[in-house]
């Protein structure tokens, strides 16, 4: 067979050096091509990585039995050789960047598996990349060299067989700087500065929303087919609102990442949600934040022991070390009492009578008072019991106010009481001890003092925001950090304090990881959760509308109403097809219902993919967890290019 | 008894200040205690002596635990009277047999070291003691009604079931009622010293002390005396304990009435003082049948079948009651996971701009019976939200009112659902389960399990205040009779599967 001249461009020579040529027959299989090729460059290295990409075709060469007849390649093809893995900034759902080396070469899908594998996220089908949204480069920005975490050392063959130390992938182990990209990862961020929340792109309407979708790169197509250069920047995001299985013990990052996306979709309102619903993001935010600070590690032990199994415990070590009785033992076990003067004050009707002092006692759960001290060992004024009842604060640092609501259930109705203390210390015992009883736990339970510790904090927090710029102490985190720009005209720091003050006391006593979980429960129960938005142009109709894409169904907005006006289910879709040609989607559900329409921000096969992409998410099951379908989501995703 | 009464009616007068607000009078309580101080203390020493007595005809008003904490011991009061008063044909021995055990374990427990661990069991306490007395609604049906408190609290257990068809009143039925009671409570350390467990050999102690915080804690439950009302008027007496679920309570009523199992039962909990839940057992039967299907198939499937259980979107307008006054107006309500909110005048529905009406974790929500004529609501298709605890009119119940049935049970359910959560679907496999089990044997030996129609699961309130997380909860939904439960129990094992495909694990 004759032989001609074939000239490839090999990139590892850099981009000046002319492309090398070398003598071919047709029926040269590829690989036999690439031997050539690295025989003239004289260059030993490792060239396993590198491939060949038929610039013309966007294709890569990687069947190497394959002739060069069989791909039709003749002389005029411009052929590249490279590696099939190269850097790519990525940015994470937590605002980090990192650069790493990702694969080129194969489906974006399995790209996204093999970054999801060096940073050790579990479950990879639910993330995807996207092109992100430019941002408007102000001058002074630029002298700010953004901090970019570099992973590109990372061995390739280690990402292809992960094993964990200290649940760590083995190559964050390696050194110290490392290691401190893996903690990156895992921890959460502090609370960003107001100013950045503000500074940052907000959609302010569901077509906003929608444009953001027109960004997910293709899942069956690889990344440079999709013209990602080496070095580009994506974002990898949690794409299908479909969070299977998680494991707080092995999903450390993942966990992470995802609240990270979510605390976000809060701050921007990329989801809507009420203020009270606000308030309480606001409060895990602080609590997550303050936490994740002073626990070293995510993992978080479990949840603490019943307490009468641990007062068992308890006994039990005392009997074996000392030799005494058990009632002495119990005795030596006797809840601690708090006593005090404060004033007492029952809002009724008809009266304007202001707060009386008393003398205090706080016994187990209940609270008894008397005239004075003195007279506190006979018979109390009154005795309440505070198990069951809504305890709120009303507190103001500024002016001296701390004031302990008291709602107590009562079969005639609520009684409210209010106790007021004179200072912070005084307020912080009486508050935690009235939480903790609301609860019914006593004061001898563990998380008293923690409970006091974190209620002084946040009066730290109100203290330091009516001084007016927050100073960058620990403990003191400006309460506009937590929330929406919307509240932060709404509402100055100190007065947005105590509505969070008050959702904070529900969730002061998560754990870490109970936290976050928390968070993302009450994030996955907004309405509009998982909801991903898509202007459309329905058959037969002349006006623009939108298409929500759910985990479970679709939904039809009315740009005019504004509102939802019909809702398609998952399970009663019969089949969903795609004429590529005039990019229309059509979509049959049971009793005869069809549905068609052409895609506007996006790209059809995005809508496609999204909706195959959550059919395939339903599909996963316990018993096979371990091993991804990557053929069931091609098939399900791929249209015609997979077929 | 009347006697008690009239002291608390003293007590109350004797109050410096005026109590206008039914909200506000707990006041008075210390002082009623301290009344009953020189009884209860009668009571223990019987009961050291260990020779248990009957229980005195007195009344415990249900607050009494309110301010028990600090007693030294607690004990039950069983008021019997009112049972014999009632003229009904109490179950008097198995109530006695119920009330010895008790005071032994009492005295058992006072020859033993207590603890100042009650905290740990008091806790429970406080958590029970709601849930005996809120209830659950679900099915419908044939009821009964139990009473418990005295005049200032009556609450009625209604046994319901919608698989016995107005037809098939064979059941047999038997009823109690009594009054409220307690058991124990707060153990001090008794003053002599207890040698006991010195004597014991080194190794027998730690198990000793186990049992012994054991049985304190079993001393600590409380114990409430209760009257079913079948549906053939005949009621049947027993006594709860507050660890117990209305699962557990059903299953032993249907034992002793021998009508096999069944999950299409329940108990409901009526309130005389607001007209809530009264029993209508036909009227319900009715309601219940066009629902079932509709509704709570329906919920169910969408909540439980996501990838993650979540609260029906359930939005409209609805009547909401003045405060203080006997007029109704429209609002725009929407239900969501963290309460229910509404959408203030002038104002496009988004979440940002609604107002929230009640939030969830302190309120259960109960049926309205009659209101269009005690409150002149629109129509009678109402529900309460309330604290379970408040069991008298107060500014803290809201009343709404819907405008059809359908409306009302949807909402109903929806609310039970963003409460409670997937620990309903899980008391309800769980019924299932075991109803599928008992069904050969039961279906054949008995009657009781008729054909019939539908059922539709009412409101359940259970007063926990800690939502669903807590375990004890466990009230049921209801279901079809038996023919068509097998449908819906592979709907909602569809519904199910579907569900656990994809489920979090948050």
């Amino acid at each position: 067979m004759a032989a001609w001249d074939l000239s490839v461009t090999v990139e590892d020579l850099g981009s000046d050096a002319p492309p090398v040529a070398i003598s071919v027959a047709s029926d040269l299989h590829v690989g036999g091509v690439i031997l050539k090729l690295v025989e003239k460059t004289q260059i030993k290295r490792d060239w396993s990585d590198h491939a060949l990409w038929w610039d013309q075709k966007q294709q890569w060469l990687l069947r190497t039995a394959w002739t060069l007849e069989k791909y039709g390649i003749h002389a005029d093809a411009r052929l590249v050789f490279m590696p099939q893995h190269k850097p790519l900034k990525l940015g994470l759902p937590n605002g980090i960047t990192l650069r790493l080396r990702a694969s080129f070469s194969c489906p974006v899908f399995q790209t996204v598996m093999g970054i999801c594998r060096m940073l050790n996220i579990r479950h990879p089908e639910e993330l995807s990349l996207l092109r992100p949204v430019e941002e408007k480069k102000k001058k002074k920005d630029k002298d700010l060299a953004e901090e970019i975490y570099d992973l590109t050392e990372v061995p390739l063959s280690s990402v292809s067989r992960p094993c964990l130390y200290n649940g760590m992938p083995a190559h964050f182990v390696d050194s110290p700087q490392m290691e401190a990209i893996y903690k990156m990862l895992s921890v959460t961020q502090p609370p960003p500065a107001p100013e950045v929340i503000a500074k940052q792109y907000r959609p302010a309407s569901v077509v906003d929303k929608a444009h953001i979708n027109g960004r997910w790169l293709d899942s069956s197509r690889c990344l440079m087919q999709q013209g990602i250069q080496e070095n580009d920047r994506l974002w990898l995001r949690f794409k299908y609102s479909a969070f299977y299985d998680i494991e707080p013990k092995y999903d450390v990052v993942r966990l992470t990442q995802l609240y990270e996306q979510a605390r976000w979709a809060i701050l921007l309102e990329d989801i809507d949600c009420t203020e009270e619903e606000m308030m309480l993001f606001g409060a895990l935010q602080y609590h997550i934040s303050k936490v994740a600070q002073s626990e070293p590690q995510m993992l978080s032990t479990n949840a603490a022991m019943d307490d009468l199994e641990s007062a068992l415990m308890s006994l039990e070590v005392k009997m074996e070390g000392e030799n005494s009785s058990a009632s002495e033992l119990l005795e030596t076990m006797t809840a601690p009492e708090l006593c005090d003067y404060l004033k007492i004050f029952r809002p009724k009707r008809l009266t304007l009578k202001g707060y009386k002092q008393y003398w205090f006692k706080f016994q187990d759960t209940s609270i008894s008072y008397f005239k004075s001290k003195e007279e506190s060992i006979g018979e109390p004024i009154q005795q309440i019991n505070l198990r069951g009842c809504e305890v709120a604060p009303d507190v103001n640092v500024a002016s001296q106010k701390f004031l302990i609501r008291l709602l107590i259930p009562a079969p005639e109705g609520m009684n409210e009481v209010y106790l007021r203390c004179e200072n912070e210390q005084q307020y912080a015992q009486w508050m935690a001890a009235c939480r903790l009883a609301s609860k019914g736990k006593s004061l001898a339970d563990s998380s008293f003092q923690s409970e006091i510790q974190s209620i002084r904090s946040f009066l730290a927090m109100q203290k330091s925001n009516s001084h007016g710029n927050a100073t960058a102490g620990d403990e003191s985190i400006n309460t506009h950090s937590l929330v929406s720009p919307r509240y932060h005209k709404k509402y100055k720091p100190k007065q947005l304090t105590p509505r969070i003050l008050d959702a904070y006391q529900n969730v002061a006593q998560l754990s870490l990881t109970d936290a976050v979980m928390r968070f993302l429960q009450i994030w996955q129960a907004l309405p509009d959760f998982g909801l991903s938005y898509v202007v459309v142009r329905f058959k037969g109709s002349r006006k623009d509308e939108v298409l929500g894409i759910a985990p479970n169904r679709l939904i039809r907005i009315d740009l005019g109403v504004g509102d939802v006006v019909k809702t398609w289910r998952y399970n009663t879709m019969k089949q969903w097809n795609v004429n590529w040609d005039i990019r229309q989607m059509a979509i049959e559900f049971d009793g005869n219902v069809n549905i068609a329409f052409s895609c506007v921000t996006a790209d059809c096969k995005i809508v496609h993919e999204f909706i195959g992409g959550y059919i395939f998410m339903s599909t996963r099951s316990r018993e096979k967890s371990d091993t991804l379908n990557e053929e069931l989501f091609h098939k399900l995703t791929g249209g015609h290019e997979a077929l | 008894m009347d006697q008690v009464s009239d002291e608390e009616v003293e007590v109350r007068g004797e109050e410096e200040e005026e109590e206008e607000d039914s909200d506000k009078e707990d006041q008075d309580l210390d002082k009623m205690f301290g009344a009953w101080l020189g009884e209860l203390d009668k009571l223990t020493q019987s009961l050291d002596d260990g020779r248990p007595e009957p229980p005195p005809q007195q009344k415990a008003p249900l607050r009494q635990e309110t301010n028990m904490a600090n007693f030294s011991y607690r004990f039950s009061i069983y008021n019997i009277n009112e049972a014999l008063n009632q003229g009904d044909n109490v179950d008097l021995d198995a109530l006695m047999a119920d009330l010895c055990s008790i005071e032994q374990e009492l005295s058992t427990i006072n020859n033993k070291p207590n603890s100042s661990s009650s905290s740990s069991s008091l806790a429970r306490l406080g958590l029970t003691d709601t849930k005996v007395r809120g209830r659950v609604r679900v099915g419908l049906g044939l009821v009964s009604l139990i009473r418990t408190a005295p005049d200032q609290q009556q609450l009625q257990f209604i046994l319901a079931s919608l698989s016995m068809d107005e037809a098939a009143r064979q059941t047999s039925s038997h009823s109690l009622s009594s009054a409220s009671s307690y058991t124990s409570a707060t153990m001090r350390r008794p003053g002599a010293s207890q040698n006991k467990n010195e004597e014991q050999a080194a190794k027998l102690k730690a198990e000793n002390i186990r049992v012994a915080l054991e049985k304190i804690k079993e001393a600590q439950v409380k114990k409430l005396v209760i009257r079913v009302h079948l549906s053939d008027e005949s009621s049947k007496t027993m006594m709860v304990d507050e660890r117990q679920t209305v699962r557990q309570v059903l299953d032993s009523l249907l034992e002793k009435s021998h009508c096999g199992y069944s999950a299409d039962w329940s108990l409901v909990e009526t309130i005389n003082e607001l007209q809530m839940d009264k029993v209508r057992q036909r009227k319900w039967n009715k309601l219940t049948k066009i629902d079932k299907k509709n509704t709570t198939v329906f919920v169910f499937q969408e909540c439980f079948g996501g990838s993650s259980v979540s609260v029906p979107e359930m939005e409209g307008v609805l009547w909401l009651k003045e405060d203080g006054k006997k007029s109704w107006k429209k609002r725009y309500f929407l239900l969501r996971a963290s309460g229910i909110y509404y959408v203030p005048k002038g104002k496009a529905k988004a979440s940002r701009d609604l107002v929230c009406f009640l939030q969830l974790d302190h309120v259960n929500v109960y049926l309205g019976q009659d209101y269009k004529s005690k409150y002149k609501a629109p129509t009678d298709y109402c529900m309460v939200l309330k604290h379970p605890q408040i069991q008298k009119k107060s500014q803290y119940i809201k009343y709404l009112c819907c405008d059809d049935v359908r409306t009302l049970q949807q909402w109903i359910n929806s609310i039970r659902i963003a409460k409670y959560g997937k620990q309903l679907y899980t008391n309800f496999q769980e019924a299932m389960r075991r109803s599928e089990a008992a069904y050969d044997w039961s279906s054949l030996s008995s009657s009781s399990i008729k054909s019939g129609s539908s059922s539709s699961s009412l409101p359940e309130s259970q007063s926990n205040h800690s939502s669903q997380s807590d375990s004890g909860v466990s009230e049921m939904t209801s279901s079809g009779h038996t023919r068509s439960q097998s449908v819906v129990s592979s709907i909602f094992s569809d519904a199910w599967r579907r569900g656990t495909q994809g489920e979090v694990r948050t």
